[in-house]
């Protein structure tokens, strides 16, 4: 037997992630109460110093190694370096959220930082078995962090929920995959596209697999109908958690997506297609519908998740570059409304209190005018209004649907988006137009303030100069 | 000769089954985690079949990763589990509903 | 029926009746058992399929392993079997629906021409000195080294996340310290008092 060497350049951001990870969980070992900040510093410095070395990788081609298990092509270097600025954003804001809530431990960052790492292999996957590590390595850690408060009841009762509903999507997953694997008779996902188009097999043995394999992905995006688990595991998280999990695993979710149909499967585009235009309509209006009669605003946000999942789906669906480039858009502009969404819960939220109702948000122009106007522009933005970037994204996933002929669908998404619409309007209407119910000034700890502000600011920026990150999708897309 | 269909069916009952199971089984967390299992052991019979008949080992790398995987996985659940029970002092699915979705 | 066939239909029936059980039993314990009998079952098929490793594995960590850990947790957490059991025939017809369902779908494909016996024939049997484990070995360390590192960190984070999940320190439980113990000076544990004799009353 011989041994050819791999070539680890391309995997040194994993590597470093898992270096800097197992340093963590070791130097936690010897921190107490009071020093505890170092872990978090740490885990800020990993993830720069991924962003960096990801920045460095950055070419226009892909690069297979480790016997074609592994890629790192454009699609996988943005999506790397959109993860990695996330959970950067997801750790200020969470700073001051877990230490009021005795959850400022080494754990929440480890666990955090193996699920980047989970991410980052996922979004490299080039073969069914990458993809399924990478799959597991994200969801385990995610499972364990739900669950991380001990003491809370919904908690640990939202973790359970999570862990079945997972463990069967992966089941599932895995099942097409066997499917797959036997008709074709391998994992690599370019020796896989090319056994489709040249099997003997059945068409009906592959589409039987491919269904199997898209109620995996579809659960992980959080699609109509397999959305079950996210409202509950949303609104019963600790609200840092839920802003870990609403954001960053949707960038490898369309990964995984991307790696699995255009990737491994272009040969069943035809039948895949079929299938996302049910899911994503699905999607889209269930989760406009029913975020209407919430009155808990991290389950309103959670349905709004649902119906962006849809949105998402719209851009891959239409199967052409430019199409998978507006839904990696879509992807990294819900990744940024989202963190801005829950990121103001948890600046509502205090010591004691859960800023979860939306009645909590009764009169926050009384009582700090700056935060409003910042609500203001998330909401606005998630409802697609101009000149937010959230508008952009639905105008890219749509000009995608339209350049596909599917004007019905194109029709369907505008109309449920004018629904949904109300919703976020609610939000806005409570803020200005509706009495207080507790005075007093709302003051946030200066880093929360700081970086709430430039998240909602940078919706506005991007959303007046969307050239540039568009520009990126679509030359990571290769289009 | 045992065809292979024969073991892919075999895999399909029991798959069938632990489905099944997850449905009937609403009350008893336990046994839900036990279900799991039962599929991913479909799933290994059907690698290890096709690995077999196709006479390519990736199958039967890919079964020892999900071996690795579910044990790992069964210890997350249960740990979660163990939390559960210390908070609600149940397991019994019925009775969790502070999340009503 | 050559022997091959008789053995692979003694353990598949074993192995659906085991399922079978695994999903109607209402006690933990009897389902945990039952599990085991799936396992072992499914690792006679494995070894008719020269899967000898994995089929070893099975039994070793899986039922060695993974079901005592089951059954731990089963007789950790008290149950009460009694309320289990309501409302379990409810779901009864709902699951024998799915059950019968995906069986069907799934029966349908399996036994689709593509996967009968003309087309793939099973292979010749490997020589008797064919290493089974030593193949899976050379091929996890070279083809498959990356994948083989991410199974050994999620296996870290299944340490590290049962640890946080589970371990709590609390602050009434007494314990021995036995450095303590073993340190002890006489001087800390008896104290010599100088007094006066007193005279009985």
């Amino acid at each position: 037997m011989n041994f050819d060497m791999p070539n680890f350049l391309p995997a040194m951001p994993e590597m470093f992630v898992l270096g800097m990870t197992s340093l963590i969980l070791i130097i936690d070992l010897f921190l107490n109460e009071r020093t505890r900040v170092v872990s978090y510093l740490l885990a800020q410095a990993t993830l720069v110093g991924a962003f960096i070395l990801s920045l460095s990788l950055y070419s226009g081609n892909a690069e297979l190694s480790f016997s074609d298990t592994f890629v790192l092509d454009p699609m996988a270097g943005v999506l790397k370096m959109a993860v990695y600025a996330t959970v950067f954003m997801v750790f200020l804001y969470s700073h001051s959220y877990l230490r009021e809530r005795g959850l400022f431990r080494g754990e929440f960052f480890v666990l955090a930082l193996f699920g980047v790492l989970g991410m980052m292999v996922l979004i490299s996957a080039h073969s069914f078995l990458t993809i399924y590590l990478g799959l597991e390595l994200m969801s385990l850690a995610l499972y364990a962090m739900v669950a991380m408060q001990r003491d809370s009841r919904t908690a640990s009762e939202a973790a359970m929920k999570y862990f079945i509903l997972g463990a069967m999507a992966s089941a599932m997953l895995l099942y097409g995959m066997s499917m797959l694997y036997g008709v074709t008779g391998t994992l690599e996902l370019t020796e896989l596209s090319r056994a489709v188009q040249q099997t003997q097999g059945d068409r009906l043995l592959l589409v039987f697999g491919l269904v199997f394999l898209l109620v995996g992905v579809a659960f992980k995006l959080g699609a109509v109908p397999f959305h079950m688990w996210v409202p509950d595991v949303y609104h019963g998280a600790p609200t840092a958690v839920t802003l870990f999990i609403s954001t960053a695993p949707k960038l490898a979710g369309f990964a995984m997506l991307m790696r699995l149909m255009v990737d491994g499967l272009p040969g069943l585009q035809p039948q895949w297609h079929d299938i996302l235009v049910l899911l994503a309509v699905l999607s889209i209006g269930v989760g406009n519908v029913v975020a209407i009669a919430q009155t808990n605003i991290k389950r309103m946000l959670a349905y709004s998740g649902i119906s962006h999942a849809g949105f998402l789906l719209l851009g891959v669906l239409s199967g052409t570059p430019e199409g998978y480039a507006a839904g990696m858009f879509y992807a990294i502009v819900y990744t940024i409304m989202g963190l801005g969404g829950f990121g103001m819960v948890i600046l509502m939220s205090r010591a004691g209190f859960e800023a979860e109702q939306l009645e909590d948000y009764k009169g926050l122009n009384q009582r700090s005018p700056w935060f409003a106007l910042m609500m203001l522009f998330i909401m606005f933005s998630m409802a697609g209004v101009p000149p937010f970037i959230g508008f952009w994204a639905k105008l890219a996933v749509l000009q995608a649907v339209v350049s596909a002929n599917l004007m019905w669908l194109a029709a369907v998404a505008v109309i449920f988006s004018v629904i949904g619409a109300f919703f976020y309007l609610r939000v806005i209407k409570l803020m200005y137009f509706d009495q207080a119910r507790e005075q007093g000034s709302l003051k946030p700890g200066a880093d929360l303030a700081v970086v709430l502000s430039a998240n909602a600011i940078g919706i506005l920026a991007l959303g007046a100069f969307p050239g540039a990150l568009m520009a990126l999708c679509l030359q990571a897309m290769g289009a | 000769m045992i065809a292979l269909s024969d073991y892919l069916t075999v895999g399909a009952i029991l798959f069938g089954l632990s489905m099944a199971g997850v449905f009937i089984n609403r009350k008893n967390v336990i046994i839900l985690l036990m279900c799991i299992e039962l599929m991913l052991l479909a799933v290994n019979i059907n690698f290890i079949a096709f690995s077999y008949f196709l006479g390519d080992s990736a199958g039967q790398v890919f079964v020892f990763f999900i071996l690795t995987v579910a044990a790992a996985e069964a210890a997350i659940g249960l740990a979660i589990l163990v939390v559960l029970f210390r908070n609600r002092r149940t397991i019994n699915v019925a009775e969790l509903d502070s999340l009503k979705g | 029926m050559s022997f091959e066939q008789i053995i692979f239909y003694i353990f598949s029936a074993i192995l659906v009746a085991a399922a079978v059980g695994v999903i109607t039993v209402r006690n933990p314990v009897h389902a945990a058992l039952f599990l085991v009998m799936c396992f072992i079952t499914t690792s006679a098929l494995w070894l008719l399929l020269e899967a000898e490793f994995l089929a070893i594995t099975l039994v070793l960590v899986y039922v060695g392993a993974v079901m005592v850990l089951f059954l731990f947790v089963v007789m950790m957490l008290d149950i009460n079997i009694a309320k289990m059991r309501e409302g379990f025939t409810g779901y009864l017809p709902l699951g024998a629906l799915v059950a019968g369902g995906t069986i069907a779908v799934m029966w349908y494909v399996a036994n689709n021409d593509y996967f009968n016996l003309t087309n793939m024939p099973p292979p010749e049997r490997l020589a008797a000195d064919a290493s089974n484990t030593r193949m899976l070995g050379e091929q996890l360390y070279t083809t498959y080294v990356y994948p083989f590192e991410i199974a050994a960190v999620i296996l870290l984070l299944a340490i590290v996340a049962a640890i946080t999940l589970t371990l709590r320190h609390r602050t009434g439980t007494r314990y021995q310290k036995i450095d303590q113990q073993v340190r002890v000076k006489r001087d800390e544990r008896v104290r010599m008092v100088k007094m006066e004799s007193e005279e009985r009353k």
